[in-house]
């Protein structure tokens, strides 16, 4: 394989024919080029779509409540549903199997001041199990516990923006700072990735906010994770169940869209799974038939290659050489031209990728890019190409008679 | 060393078969110089191909060194090729994109030889042929004598037990072919076994032995005085 006179003879054979080499070589490194590239844009989509969900577990549901739009059990339409603290409970206890984490969620706004700093936040006033659900990264100090819910305590978990906001550089960690004129203590700074306007808001424990904003035990929605091992069918006839059971508590017509609405990742995760793999198998189908134009493209080379040598293949066979050498000869020179074609064409698709890849600023489309098993799987497809190129060739080469060395004068 | 027994060989042209060699008995000693003449059509390259393994017998046998040749398939004829022959062609047949050095080595390579030791051996060859200077030419950089030179010392390389030369001065002026049969004979005279096609009366007579082929059979086989080429050159 490494012998420097076969490299020697298939560098000569390529030096001797170099517009024929390139023109064949270029429609293989075409095929590998826009192979990567569709694949790469089928990955970016995905990744795109993805982002968009990557704030949550993906085994998580969301469960809802809005205004009725059909009147039912004696009640009539437009009638607001509110869920209360009870209903966590009443979960708790109607699902022990199905239930993973469960919190409920108040939402308010808060104008917040530290020294002289002053921002508008949104709060999330939840429950601990809350920084399981949504996957919140606490870089510094710690979540909301069930003592802050216990003793209703003013603290919050504030966004890296906001501590960029309000502190600076200063230490925000034990500070106190004002939501609407009320002293908060900062416990915890969160991150996101991706998502800046995540950053932005602020989790306090779902009391506090409860005993300050009324004395209720209202809540605007409930968030909650199932059995991480259940599959989709699984999944969704839990969320069937929730959904069921809430719309019976609540008095909820069966078909009515908007009085409860129960979300489920499984369901939308799984549509774009199953969209971005057709996609991907579209882009992999497309790109090896450009491939395969090109692989014929190498075969036809070869076959020339061949036919141009046939008198010192009789020579060399005339010589002492075994049909075999004379097949590994060719097909290592379709290799090499297959492979440092694809290789060029994965090259440029790399620039191209690496240009234009992190100014795309889309949301349904995010840092395509071609990971190693890619480039990986294209190095396997054009080596076997290449010997598939130069079969054909090969045999032709080794079937030739050393006698028309000699007769041809 | 060549033990040739009731040789047949014929070709298939279309529905009639062109019957070449017709019963062809002959034998070579070591360190023989054998002229095979005959005009064209005579089946002396016929006989040639089936020497050089290159062919085919269809009846008779043929040992070459105490080895049946006998149904051989590609492979196994390559390798006998390369261990008992060394072949010399009309046209040089040098692979023009390599060096003299590289062309002689190249039955080495075929053999498994080390880089360096191939080398080596190439130069060695190179010198006895008067090229040692040479070795890192281009054939096209070289004289028609050179280049027949350079091909003799590659069939040399892998130290064959026979040289087969077909029309080795077929290409040749008059002058040169000389200075090639000088090298033939001195080759000849350090004890290897030659073979020498040819229809030229005057090259044949630089042989020891002539063996005349007619329609496919031997029609004469004499022990001749040997011509020195030394005095032409």
């Amino acid at each position: 394989m490494f012998d420097r006179d076969i490299w020697q003879e298939i560098i000569y054979s390529i030096k001797n024919n170099k517009l024929r080499t390139f023109l064949t070589g270029f429609s293989v490194g075409w095929g590998i080029f826009i192979l990567v590239l569709l694949l790469a844009s089928v990955n970016g989509m995905q990744n795109g779509f993805y982002l968009q969900f990557n704030d949550d577990a993906t085994n998580s549901i969301f469960v809802r409540s809005g205004s009725t739009t059909k009147a039912y059990g004696g009640f009539e339409a437009n009638r607001k549903i509110q869920f209360k603290n009870n209903d966590i409970d009443y979960i708790r206890k109607s699902f022990p199997e199905d239930l993973e984490y469960i919190s409920a969620r108040y939402y308010a706004n808060t104008t917040a001041r530290y020294k002289s700093e002053t921002g508008s936040y949104s709060v999330q006033a939840v429950e601990p199990e809350y920084q399981i659900i949504e996957k919140t990264i606490v870089t510094d100090g710690r979540y909301i516990n069930i003592n802050d819910l216990v003793s209703k305590a003013k603290v919050a978990v504030i966004g890296r923006k906001v501590k960029e906001d309000l502190f600076d550089t200063e230490d925000a960690i034990g500070k106190f700072v004002e939501f609407n004129g009320l002293p908060f203590r900062v416990i915890g700074i969160f991150t996101d990735d991706g998502d800046d306007n995540a950053e932005r808001s602020i989790y306090a424990p779902l009391s506090t906010y409860q005993s300050i904003y009324g004395n209720t035990d209202y809540i605007d929605n409930i968030a909650l994770t199932y059995n991480p091992n259940y599959d989709l069918t699984k999944a969704l006839s839990f969320s069937n169940r929730l959904e069921n059971l809430f719309k019976r508590r609540y008095k909820v017509s069966p078909e009515d869209q908007s009085g409860i609405r129960v979300w489920n990742y499984a369901e939308a995760f799984s549509d774009i799974s199953s969209f971005t793999s057709v996609l991907n198998a579209i882009g992999i189908v497309v790109g090896l038939l450009i491939l395969i134009a090109g692989i014929v493209g190498i075969g036809n080379i070869m076959v020339f290659t061949v036919k141009e040598r046939t008198k010192e293949i009789g020579i060399r066979k005339a010589l002492g050489a075994e049909p075999g050498q004379i097949i590994k000869l060719v097909i290592l020179e379709s290799v090499f031209i297959t492979a440092m074609s694809g290789f060029i064409g994965l090259f440029f698709a790399w620039i191209i990728l690496a240009i234009v890849g992190p100014n795309i600023q889309s949301p349904a489309f995010a840092n395509p890019s071609v990971d190693f098993s890619t480039v990986f799987t294209a190095t396997i497809i054009l080596v076997v190409a290449g010997v598939f190129a130069g079969l054909i060739p090969a045999m032709k080469a080794a079937n030739i008679k050393p006698i028309v060395a000699l007769r041809d004068k | 060393m060549i033990e040739i027994k009731d040789l047949h060989k014929s070709y298939k042209m279309g529905s009639n078969a062109l019957h070449v060699l017709k019963g062809i008995n002959f034998s070579v000693e070591e360190g023989e110089l054998v002229a095979i003449m005959g005009s064209s059509g005579s089946g002396k390259s016929t006989l040639l191909n089936i020497l050089g393994m290159l062919d085919e017998l269809d009846e008779g046998s043929y040992t070459l060194d105490g080895v049946p040749i006998k149904n051989l398939n590609e492979t196994k004829a390559a390798q006998y090729r390369n261990k008992f022959l060394g072949f010399i062609f009309q046209s040089f047949n040098l692979i023009n994109y390599k060096s003299a050095a590289e062309n002689v080595a190249l039955p080495l390579y075929y053999q498994k030889v080390g880089r360096k030791e191939r080398h080596d051996k190439a130069l060695k060859y190179l010198e006895q042929v008067g090229l040692k200077q040479w070795s890192s030419h281009l054939p096209s950089e070289l004289s028609g004598g050179q280049k027949q030179r350079v091909a003799i010392a590659r069939a040399m390389a892998a130290e064959p037990k026979v040289l087969l030369a077909d029309e080795p001065t077929g290409a040749l002026d008059s002058k040169t072919s000389y200075e090639v049969m000088d090298l033939i004979q001195k080759i000849n005279d350090a004890g290897n076994t030659i073979l020498i096609v040819t229809h030229e009366p005057d090259i044949a007579d630089m042989c020891k032995r002539i063996v005349h082929l007619k329609d496919g059979v031997i029609v004469e086989d004499k022990v001749i005085d040997q011509v020195r080429a030394q005095q032409y050159v």
